[in-house]
């Protein structure tokens, strides 16, 4: 068989695009990830390096001991003020564990290593607050280093839940690609290089990460950013929505069980996304069909539920940029919140 | 289906085994289905859209050849067909919320309807490709195809189906009726084109799409943050659109089909008029041949050509979107292209003067051309005045090092964009192409520096791909 010229070219270019790459693993040895031990979700993670776990806000909690905990995003940073809170349930403590962007897996890592496995805490309740279909989306926002400030060096259950999400062919290519090139070693040297690099030149002499965390927080803050009625999470489709069929799939039977262990009480607070002037904002009949079943699921497991779908006093004068409350609607929200559901604080 | 999916990649190989194994009669068809499936794949109505514009097209072509005295009628109905789609589904709620907003403003209350019409992807190029087709047969350019297999393959042939470039009739009908052979050397530089255009969109364009996503999202930001962003916008569409072609070109070529190419180093044009023959080429040109020169072109008074210029460039700016920022941007164009026309008969440069200028010229062209992405990219008007009253006066230190850094983040990614571009502007050998017909001269030295090439690009994607998957920008127009 005689082989053409141009099909030799072909292979010659196929070929190097594919082995070159290889050359980050040679890169990686000289590296300072090379030699670090396995990330805490090695399904969908190769070894990187990645931010101490939260020692100093573990310890602030065993030292305040709160009764009650706030766990979320956002929603329930711009609707829930934690100090209020505290005076309205007779000053016992309310801590507030919110993290912007952050989504279940994070609430998850929260729950169990900053209460319940972060003796002598010992809470009362813990309140989740979240949007549609989010408790058992344990995918969302998980990409790497967005977990590291609450999870420990092992997380089997977690890592093992996200296995249970990451079997679908596209998950299957990036693991082999990453497994094959250690390419995410190389991001996580080569990534701070690349960022800091132009700090050198547009502000000579501060410290680069410095530099960044001000500008970010400064410039990029919240209160910076244009007011916009469009949420930062899409409502959920109806094809896939089947609770019973992503509970299985979630780390909310493990929030669950958890809370029965250590003896607490767990809340799930569904808040209203944006209305609209006319009225409550539209859900799809799989959304609804979805939340009966939460509900029930719920209940059965002894937690708390409460839909905020609906309130007449959440109209949409109350309501900021997307799904957030406004900053003067915060404290009225937290007392409202507080008489609705004041069995909790009991 | 999208080119950066595994969806597109388990989609592509499977077409591309069998289009080779079948005759050409076999592979036109299975590129026809192959174009629907990629189409319909999220909104299979999308596809309803594409056929009837498919059927009117060659049936209106058909009835020109067959009765000559109608021919202006069934271009008509071509026309109106196609913009009544366009327009309908581009178009009507922009309209209807202005005319809501004109009547108002006189005292009537006219109510509109308020539904919210989701626009089909591509139907503007498309829509414009087709269109070609009947325009070209009712001037006698191209004959009226009897094929309609061929003429709905060429109408929604995938890999430029979405996001262009447009191809005239004239072209690429030609190819679909033609016998294609498999060539290991288009085969090889189509993949070179394909990781180009992955490397540009996901390394280059979506990370400083993030710096410009990020400084359009401030209410107020300072004048050097405000102008790093923009250019950070600029470096995103060139990368971004570009990136679409280049994967579109080498999709086609692995099938035996050339695409023509959209982009001549635009941002390295040193005159408005320059710019147009270097950007979105393939748009250019079909607004020039299509609408320009119909309406008298340049073969006219001056103040009727400097109307002609900015009908065009109004239309252009349209085609982009609903949304007056579009106009805006068009009429900006269409502006700064008559003034340059002013400027170009009033003062003739000699050659040596031409070459010492373009030195100037071309920095300065980019700054117009960044202004004209300012308008392109603020859709909020208001907001749109604010950021053109902005000056450096008056920054605080924080503002200035934060553009500073913004800026030189952008310009980092961008470094192979402008490398690549200065390369081809100075005469560097083509590194798409290592062949040379016949095929016995294939160059071994070019072929080396495509495969090292390959392998740094695909490293970059694997270590440098933006965590933020954007779309392609030009899926929204």
């Amino acid at each position: 068989m005689v082989v053409s010229k141009s099909t030799l070219s072909l292979c010659l270019v196929i070929t190097g695009a594919l082995t070159l790459p290889l050359g980050l693993r040679v890169l990686n040895t000289f590296a300072p990830a090379a030699g670090l031990a396995p990330s805490y979700l090695p399904t969908i993670e190769e070894p990187r390096i990645r931010e101490p776990f939260d020692e100093v806000f573990a310890a602030e909690l065993r030292e305040t001991r709160p009764d009650f905990a706030v766990i979320g995003d956002s929603m329930a940073g711009t609707r829930i003020d934690p100090r209020h809170l505290s005076h309205l349930v007779s000053g016992r403590g309310v801590a507030a564990l919110l993290h912007p962007g952050s989504s279940v897996a994070y609430w998850y890592l929260t729950f169990k290593n900053m209460i319940v496995e972060n003796p002598p805490v010992r809470m009362k309740a813990a309140i989740f607050f979240f949007r549609d279909d989010q408790l058992t989306l344990a995918f969302q926002r998980v990409t790497p280093g967005t977990l590291d400030r609450v999870a420990r060096d092992h997380e089997p259950v977690l890592d093992h839940v996200l296995a249970a999400n990451a079997l679908g062919g596209f998950a299957g290519v990036h693991r082999a690609v990453q497994s094959a090139y250690h390419g995410n070693r190389t991001r996580d040297w080569l990534l701070p290089a690349l960022t800091h690099a132009p700090v050198y030149v547009a502000a000579p002499g501060a410290d680069p990460k410095v530099f960044l965390d001000s500008m970010n927080n400064e410039m990029f803050s919240l209160e910076t950013l244009r007011k916009t009625s469009v949420a930062d999470l899409p409502p959920p489709t109806g094809e896939t929505l089947d609770f019973n069929v992503m509970v299985g799939k979630s780390v909310l039977p493990e929030i669950l069980r958890l809370a029965e262990a250590s003896g607490m009480r767990v809340a799930f607070i569904r808040v209203q996304r944006r209305p609209s002037a006319q009225g409550p904002p539209p859900q799809s009949d799989a959304l609804v069909k979805y939340l009966r079943d939460l509900r029930q699921y719920l209940a059965e497991h002894g937690a708390y539920f409460q839909d905020e779908w609906g309130d007449p006093e959440q109209p949409l004068a109350i309501y900021a940029d997307g799904d957030h409350v406004a900053r003067d609607a915060r404290i009225p929200y937290t007392e409202r919140f507080y008489k609705k559901n004041r069995r909790l604080f009991q | 289906m999208i080119f950066h999916s595994l969806d597109f990649l388990v989609f592509f190989v499977v077409t591309l085994v069998a289009y080779w194994w079948l005759p050409r009669r076999g592979q036109n068809l299975l590129l026809l289905a192959a174009s629907y499936v990629f189409y319909g794949w999220v909104h299979p109505w999308f596809l309803t859209l594409i056929f009837a514009t498919t059927f009117i097209d060659y049936w209106s072509a058909r009835c020109m050849t067959e009765r000559p005295e109608q021919k202006k009628a069934w271009l008509w109905l071509s026309i109106i067909t196609n913009f009544g789609m366009l327009g309908f589904f581009k178009y009507f709620g922009f309209f209807a919320t202005n005319l809501a907003a004109a009547t108002a403003s006189l005292g009537w209350h006219v109510p509109v309807a308020a539904f919210e019409i989701l626009l089909p992807v591509g139907i503007s190029f498309y829509t414009f490709q087709s269109m070609s087709y009947t325009i070209d047969v009712y001037r006698n350019h191209a004959p009226a195809r009897t094929s309609f297999v061929d003429m709905a393959a060429f109408v929604s042939f995938f890999p430029h189906l979405v996001a262009g470039p447009i191809m005239r009739a004239t072209n690429l009908l030609p190819q679909f009726e033609r016998e294609r052979q498999f060539s290991a050397a288009a085969a090889r530089d189509a993949t070179v084109l394909m990781v180009w255009g992955f490397f540009k969109k996901l390394v280059i364009a979506d990370n400083v799409g993030v710096i410009a996503n990020k400084v359009f999202a401030l209410e107020s930001p300072e004048f050097p943050v405000l102008w790093a962003g923009v250019f950070a916008f600029a470096i995103q569409i060139y990368a971004d659109f570009s990136a679409y072609t280049d994967i579109a070109r080498g999709v086609a070529k692995w099938f035996g089909f050339d695409l023509i190419q959209n982009f001549e180093q635009p941002y390295l044009a040193a005159s408005p008029s320059e710019f147009w023959r270097r950007w979105n080429i393939s748009l250019s040109t079909w607004f020039r041949d299509y609408v320009y020169i119909p309406l008298g072109g340049s073969r006219v008074a001056a103040p009727r050509e400097a109307i002609n210029v900015m009908v065009t460039f109004l239309a252009s700016g349209l085609w982009h979107g609903a949304s007056w920022n579009y106009v805006l941007w068009g009429a900006y164009h269409g502006t700064l292209l008559v003034l340059d026309r002013v400027v170009g008969r009033l003062w003739t440069p000699t050659d040596r003067v031409r070459r010492a200028l373009r030195t100037v010229q071309v920095p300065a062209m980019f700054v117009l051309t960044c202004v004209g992405w300012l308008i392109f990219r603020e859709t909020d008007l208001p907001q749109l005045i604010h950021h053109l009253q902005l000056t450096p006066f008056g920054v605080s230190a924080l503002g200035a090092s934060a553009g500073a850094y913004l800026f030189l983040l952008a310009l980092l990614y961008s470094i192979p964009l402008w490398v690549q571009d200065l390369w081809a502007e100075l005469g560097g050998p083509d590194l798409s192409i290592a062949i040379d017909h016949p095929e016995e001269t294939v160059s071994w030295r070019r072929t080396a520096a495509q495969a090292a090439l390959c392998g740094v690009m695909v490293a970059a994607m694997v270590v440098l791909r933006s965590q933020a998957a954007l779309d392609f920008i030009y899926f929204a127009f």
